[in-house]
């Protein structure tokens, strides 16, 4: 299949849901671009959910739009064969077989019932298809809800916190499949509410908080663009202090170390050469991930 | 729509559900009919509506395949498959007709067994307790005929209001109620409007002779009333409704 990589594979529009009082998705806005990862953060009951259901068609926006390769959901001839989605990794018949469940979905848009065990195997399951899923862990259900995403072959992929209950190396298992899915010039969202676990995936992150947009970027953009310091060690902090003043940059004073905000350490290196001051230690001292993850979204709820 | 059909159809077959249905349905038939049989008074086994009423599956199946159309529209809220089966199938109209029609098909395989068991082993109690049998050949056609029509009628009916309460135990509940407390009693107390509920409606629909039942024609244009009714409520607010 040819994939149009300049194809927008996702655009809200000033989406919103209000249930009752309740603004759980605020006038957001996004695009997805063909062939990205993007991470879809927040801290539990963001709004990520409403959102993901929205885009799928299945809860209707109190207003704004959601288009989905260039159209609204329901609107979409089998959607199932260019979308895949994972929405809760609770969604199975306790009772039936994974085997069973895939087959439900792939009869559904007149695939064949082989596709089925075709999932199966991508998603390393086939010894347990036939067993019925109240016997499977978390883990075995997260990839049995891939799979289901994955019957119709689909371009996009939509999944909500896929890594949840996943262990270390299912995770990484998660990342490298992704990763292998999008080289193809596919497209993903993923949705987490802890930013490590798909940091190391994605190339961009939304970040919304109480149902609004707080950021929208490159991860790459994000690390460097919030809270990130530079830890650097001299004989003479005064000086070097008042030379980062004049450049309109704080730091924090530890004896002979300053701690800088706002900065990389070339700057920080280039100001102090100026300066003419003999430098210790120059070290990048970026807060985790987690953390600019969480001054963000309590910036945004304070 | 037949791909729908198909996928609905692997859904029924796929858990014990019904098949837990099916043995739950076929043992309170068999309990029914051979007490009823083997205990009452041949006096009370003489006439044509006495010998009706024990060869007519009852409301056992009825109820049995309500329930059976119930839980394929609300186990799937249940359990959150209802997610994945709208989102491959995003037009909800095609998945409540296609459940519409498992619930009509799921409903003919009940009446079949319960309509066997019950006519099968009914007649056999009759002829080993030497009681002449009163029904004639259009009797016997009338009950198996309208009583498959009202049986499947009545899956149909369960999907339509499982459509329209959602939540499982509520839906199970409320069909329960409906049949053995509402229509119970309004029938009991007002004949003349208890006979328009879908029970008596599918009682009159197999030619059985209760006194204040509906005719045959028309107890089945009731029941078909009651099950588009239903149906169309489903949809609409299957369409309408956000899924959570």
């Amino acid at each position: 299949m040819v994939r149009d990589e300049t194809l927008t594979a996702v655009v809200a529009e000033s989406l919103t849901k209000r249930f009752g009082s309740v603004l759980a998705v605020d006038d957001l806005s996004f695009t997805l671009p063909s062939g990205t990862i993007t991470g879809f953060l927040g801290p539990n009951g963001a709004g990520k959910t409403t959102t993901l259901r929205m885009l799928l068609g299945l809860a209707s926006p109190t207003s704004g739009t959601a288009l989905v390769l260039g159209r609204p959901y329901a609107e979409l001839e089998r959607p199932a064969l260019s979308i895949g989605a994972m929405l809760e990794a609770t969604d199975f018949h306790p009772g039936r077989s994974g085997r069973d469940h895939l087959r439900t979905l792939s009869r559904a848009v007149d695939l064949p019932d082989s596709r089925a065990d075709e999932v199966l195997r991508t998603v390393e399951l086939e010894a347990a298809g036939r067993r019925r899923v109240k016997g499977y862990s978390l883990g075995m259900r997260q990839r049995l809800g891939l799979a289901g995403a994955l019957l119709g072959d689909p371009e996009l992929l939509i999944l909500d916190e896929p890594a949840n209950g996943l262990d270390p190396e299912g995770v990484r298992w998660l990342r490298d499949f992704l990763r292998a899915f999008a080289s193809e010039g596919r497209t993903v969202l993923v949705s987490s509410h802890v930013l490590s676990e798909v940091a190391q995936t994605v190339d961009q992150v939304l970040i919304i908080n109480r149902g609004r947009l707080v950021v929208e970027s490159s991860l790459q953009a994000l690390t460097s663009r919030v809270g990130g310091a530079v830890r650097v060690r001299t004989p003479q902090p005064d000086r070097l202090q008042d030379a980062l003043r004049r450049e309109h940059l704080d730091a924090d004073r530890e004896e002979q170390t300053l701690h800088v905000r706002g900065a990389d350490t070339d700057r920080v290196g280039e100001i102090a050469f100026t300066a003419g001051l003999p430098l210790h230690e120059l070290a990048s001292e970026g807060s985790s991930l987690e953390e600019i993850f969480l001054e963000l979204t309590s910036e945004a709820s304070a | 729509m037949i791909a729908q059909l198909r996928a609905e159809l692997l859904k029924v077959r796929s858990t014990r559900t019904t098949f837990g249905l099916v043995i739950g349905m076929v043992g309170l038939t068999l309990v029914i009919v051979i007490l009823s049989g083997v205990l009452t008074h041949p006096d009370g086994l003489s006439s044509k509506k006495d010998q009706l009423g024990l060869l007519s599956p009852g409301g056992v199946a009825l109820i049995f395949s309500s329930l059976a159309g119930v839980l394929l529209v609300t186990s799937e809220y249940r359990y959150g498959t209802i997610h994945p089966t709208f989102v491959f199938t995003p037009k909800r109209a095609t998945v409540l007709s296609a459940k519409l029609t498992a619930g009509l098909l799921a409903g003919i395989v009940f009446g079949v067994i319960s309509i066997g068991l019950a006519v099968g082993i009914g007649s056999l109690i009759l002829s080993a307790r030497n009681i002449p049998s009163a029904l004639s050949g259009s009797d016997i056609s009338l009950l198996v005929l309208g009583g498959l029509a009202g049986i499947a009628l009545r899956g149909a009916f369960g999907v339509g209001f499982g459509a329209i309460v959602r939540n499982q135990v509520g839906a199970m509940i409320g069909i329960l109620a409906w049949d053995f407390v509402i229509n119970g009693l309004l029938f009991g107390l007002a004949p003349s409007v208890g006979r328009f509920m879908p029970t008596t409606a599918a009682n009159a629909l197999m030619g059985l002779k209760t006194t204040h039942l509906l005719s045959p024609a028309a107890g089945g244009a009731v029941l078909v009333g009651w099950t588009a009714l239903l149906a169309l409520a489903g949809l609409v607010l299957t369409q309408r409704r956000d899924v959570t």
